[in-house]
């Protein structure tokens, strides 16, 4: 038991260890006292709390350094767990903290007197109290109810000496402040029935009846005195009946026959008639529900519990006070008169959800009525965090509708810049046709010529009279493979002209090279210009349009021949090649001219630009264009006395490169 | 020495080249192909009539070169171009160094034998000019030097006696050595060595 006291000790503060150890001692003496014949025992104890006394005289010594702790006891006559006596406590506590420096504890009785009848505990209570308050100096009593402070004026002296009290007058039962102890104060509380029932009176100005329901304990009693004072003054033409202390089951089926234009003013209900103790709240609860007509509270705390209005004085006002009544005798000296008696105002309270279910008009309740528990609408009450989302929203749909519009304006960009580019491409590839005019007559010349000489010849054969069948047969199959010659010309033709769309095939760049062989050769014949070629061995496989890769090549070849064509038949060397490179398939076209001019260099692939004489300036540009929407990279090398080779770098369709087996 | 004209069909092109060559063996020519202007002008040109049918463009030097080459080596080949697509340029070129005919591919079988007809009786002609030609030089070639110092003056319209003045012989010398020239070079007047001295 003493290594839990101590461990108790140790988890409360220091200032409360004093407290602690006194109880201890306490608790040890009887043990000596009432132990006549056990020595050992005695001694165990003595030593025990001299321990215990040592220990906690190091732990509290620096205690005594500080200002003495103040000891407020609470009080109550009645149930300290009461809404009520919640809120004041709580705003009592809280203007305590803010206002004093001074350490306070707080410690509660309560006399539950509405419950248990005091006339025959209260003897043993005080002797209880006695005995535990003895060692323990008491500054401050704050009596709540007039039982309390009735039990502090019979027995204070004698339980808590030299402790000052504030009383704390609930419900507002009559009080003279000449009946107060010499040096004590009070805050009260006027119960303004006459107040609440003038609220009632113009909320339902058409009222035929007013109902006041109350106990019959000693506070409610006061409480019903004080309202039928209150009735009289404001003499009320209405009848006014008075329910006093009904069982609850009877009260609710009196009150259920009210007719819903009555005024039902509730003022509190501790006990009924047959002496059974109520929480006042559950019988307004109860009466609440089943009443017809609207129901009035006098206290705070009953707004909310259904009561549509009332004059009230805020609980948590009152715990102010009180909180200034307890710094004021904590502080000593002579009280001040102007001050002993202080009263929270009462004001107008209202319910916005009572004055809904009994269709009362908001409007008729005095100016300055305080509505509570009002049904403020989601968008009011939050209206600044839903503005803020609705912003947010409203900004991400914003954003979002712009990028995707952005997207599609880029997209758009995109398809007619591609379009555009095809276009180009095709309107470069027929100029890039008429350049090669030439070349393709005599590419298709060469086979319609041998066909008509072939016919021609083979017409001769038949009018030689002799049977010459195998050699007319010879002379046919030279027709029909000449003829698929030319055909073969047109068709690639068409293949480099005719098309618009582009393509993503896998191809062999070789193949491209094979696919102009005979156009190259025949327009280097006709420029005078020795075409060398050379192939890569195996397969280089691109991926890409292949007709866009033969216009590369096409213009590649061209302005090699156009840059020799000026030179010595020596130098009128164009050679061409597919090899593979570092990072891919390399077509490089080489010629023996006079180079580039390095202030042309940088300008080579722009659009527009061209050194010749009738030259359009889209050749090399396209050229860039199709290499690097194939992924690779075009460029020129050129120096004095060199050989020019424009090469275009592709990236492999397959990434190990080289070969594949289905082509050769 | 043959008479059977000799066509030299020179095209690059396989097919075309046969096709030409299997045309103009049906009409009877004997004709013989070269893939390029080299593969012709490596080959002995039998002294014999013929022509010569030439493609425009081929590997190496064109039918343009060839034709040039065989104008600076006197070679009096008639020649008939065959070309798949002829520009402006090339054809006058080639018709201003002397061309027979400068024929387009697809060619007519008429239109071809027809040139081929005409460059051969160029040729003739051109043959039996040099061989006439050819005689004379013989002929002049047999003349005394005191013969030729007169043939000269003959030409030149000069009288006997103008001559003997010219020479410092006697009148009597010189009749007797034109009589002698005339009948070396088979003239029946004297305005014929004129012709003559004008051949090349």
């Amino acid at each position: 038991m003493l290594a839990a006291d101590i461990q108790f000790m140790l988890s409360l503060d220091l200032r409360q260890a004093e407290t602690v150890l006194a109880g201890i001692i306490r608790e040890q003496m009887p043990i000596r006292t009432m132990t006549p014949h056990g020595s050992k025992m005695q001694w165990l104890g003595v030593a025990r709390a001299l321990m215990t006394a040592l220990v906690l005289f190091c732990i509290a010594l620096p205690l005594h350094a500080a200002e003495e702790e103040a000891r407020v006891l609470m009080l109550y006559g009645l149930d300290p767990y009461l809404p009520p006596f919640l809120a004041m406590d709580k705003a009592m506590r809280e203007s305590l903290a803010s206002e004093t420096d001074r350490r306070v504890i707080f410690f509660s009785e309560s006399l539950d007197s509405q419950r248990f009848a005091m006339e025959t505990l209260e003897p043993q209570l005080a002797a209880l109290l006695a005995k535990k308050y003895n060692a323990l100096r008491i500054h401050v009593v704050v009596a709540v109810s007039r039982t309390a402070l009735d039990f502090f004026e019979r027995h204070g002296e004698q339980v808590w000496p030299g402790a000052r009290v504030v009383f704390v007058g609930f419900l507002g039962y009559e009080f003279k402040p000449s009946a107060l102890p010499p040096g004590a104060s009070a805050v009260l509380s006027i119960l303004d029935a006459a107040g609440t029932i003038d609220i009632a009176r113009r909320l339902q100005p058409g009222a035929r009846r007013i109902v006041v329901v109350s106990g019959v304990a000693e506070v409610d009693r006061r409480a019903e005195q004080q309202a039928r004072k209150a009735l009289a003054e404001l003499d009320e033409r209405v009848p006014v009946e008075f329910l006093s202390g009904l069982p609850l089951p009877e009260l609710e089926a009196r009150v259920a026959a009210e007719p819903p234009d009555s005024i039902v003013i509730y003022l509190a209900q501790f006990r009924d008639r047959d002496g059974r103790p109520y929480e006042p709240h559950e019988v307004l609860r109860a009466v609440v529900k089943t009443s017809r007509a609207p129901v009035y509270g006098a206290a705070e705390t009953m707004l909310g519990l259904g009561a549509v209005a009332g004059s009230v004085a805020s609980y948590e006002s009152r715990g102010r006070l009180v909180g200034e009544q307890v710094r004021r005798a904590l502080a000593g000296g002579p009280p001040d008169p102007s001050r002993s008696v202080l009263a929270a105002p009462n004001h107008c309270v209202a319910d916005a959800r009572a004055l809904q279910r009994w269709s009362l008009d908001v409007g008729r309740l005095p100016s300055g009525c305080e509505i509570r528990f009002a049904d403020v609408p989601i968008w009011r009450r939050y209206w600044w965090q839903i503005a803020l989302t609705l912003a947010i929203v409203a900004a991400q749909a914003t954003l979002i509708v712009a990028l995707f519009a952005q997207r599609r304006r880029r997209r758009l960009a995109e398809q007619a810049e591609q379009a555009q580019r095809a276009v180009l491409a095709r309107a470069s590839r027929l100029a890039l046709a008429g350049e090669l005019t030439g070349a393709i007559a005599h590419e298709i010349n060469q086979p319609l010529g041998a066909i008509l000489t072939n016919a021609d010849a083979g017409d001769l054969m038949l009018d030689s009279g002799r049977d010459r069948r195998d050699e007319l047969r010879t002379v046919l199959a030279n027709i029909r493979r000449d003829d698929l010659r030319a055909s073969e010309v047109i068709q690639r033709l068409r293949d480099l002209l005719g098309k618009q769309k582009l393509e993503r095939k896998e191809f062999d760049l070789n193949e491209v090279v094979g696919d102009l062989e005979s156009i190259m050769r025949a327009e280097a014949r006709r420029r005078g210009v020795a075409l060398e070629i050379r192939r890569a061995p195996g397969t280089l496989a691109i991926m890409g349009d292949r007709v866009q890769m033969q216009q590369v090549l096409i213009n590649l070849v061209l302005n090699a021949m156009d840059a020799v064509s000026d030179e010595s038949e020596a130098r009128r060397t164009v050679v061409v090649s597919v090899a593979k490179g570092k990072s891919g398939a390399v077509l490089a076209v080489r010629d023996r001219g006079r180079g580039i001019a390095p202030e042309h260099r940088t300008k080579l692939f722009e659009s527009f630009f061209s050194t010749k004489r009738n030259g359009m300036g889209l050749g090399l540009s396209i050229t860039r264009t199709i290499v690097e929407a194939h992924g690779g990279r075009v460029w020129a090398e050129s120096g004095p006395d060199e050989d020019t080779v424009f090469q275009a770098e592709l990236p492999l369709a397959i990434a190990n490169g080289a070969s594949s087996p289905h082509a050769a | 020495m043959s008479t059977t004209p000799l066509i030299h069909v020179v095209d690059d092109d396989s097919s075309m080249r046969t096709a030409l060559l299997l045309l103009l063996g049906e009409v009877g020519f004997e004709a013989r192909g070269y893939s390029s202007t080299g593969e012709f002008l490596l080959q002995p040109l039998p002294d014999r009539p013929g022509c010569l049918l030439l493609d425009l463009r081929l590997p190496g030097p064109s039918g343009l070169e060839l034709q040039e080459a065989l104008q600076r080596q006197n070679i009096m080949l008639p020649i008939v171009f065959l070309t798949g697509h002829a520009n402006v340029s090339s054809s006058v070129r080639a018709m201003k160094a002397g061309a027979v005919d400068f024929l387009t591919k697809p060619v007519k079988r008429d239109i071809l034998l027809d040139a081929v007809q005409r460059a051969l009786a160029r040729d003739a002609t051109q043959r039996t000019a040099r061989e006439k030609a050819d005689r004379l030089h013989v002929r002049f070639a047999s003349l005394t030097p005191r013969q030729r110092e007169i043939f000269d003056r003959i030409v030149a319209g000069k009288l006997n006696k103008q001559i003997a003045y010219e020479l410092g012989i006697a009148e009597r010398t010189v009749k007797r050595e034109r009589e002698q020239v005339m009948a070396k070079l088979d003239a029946r007047s004297s305005s014929d060595p004129g012709r003559l001295a004008e051949l090349p």
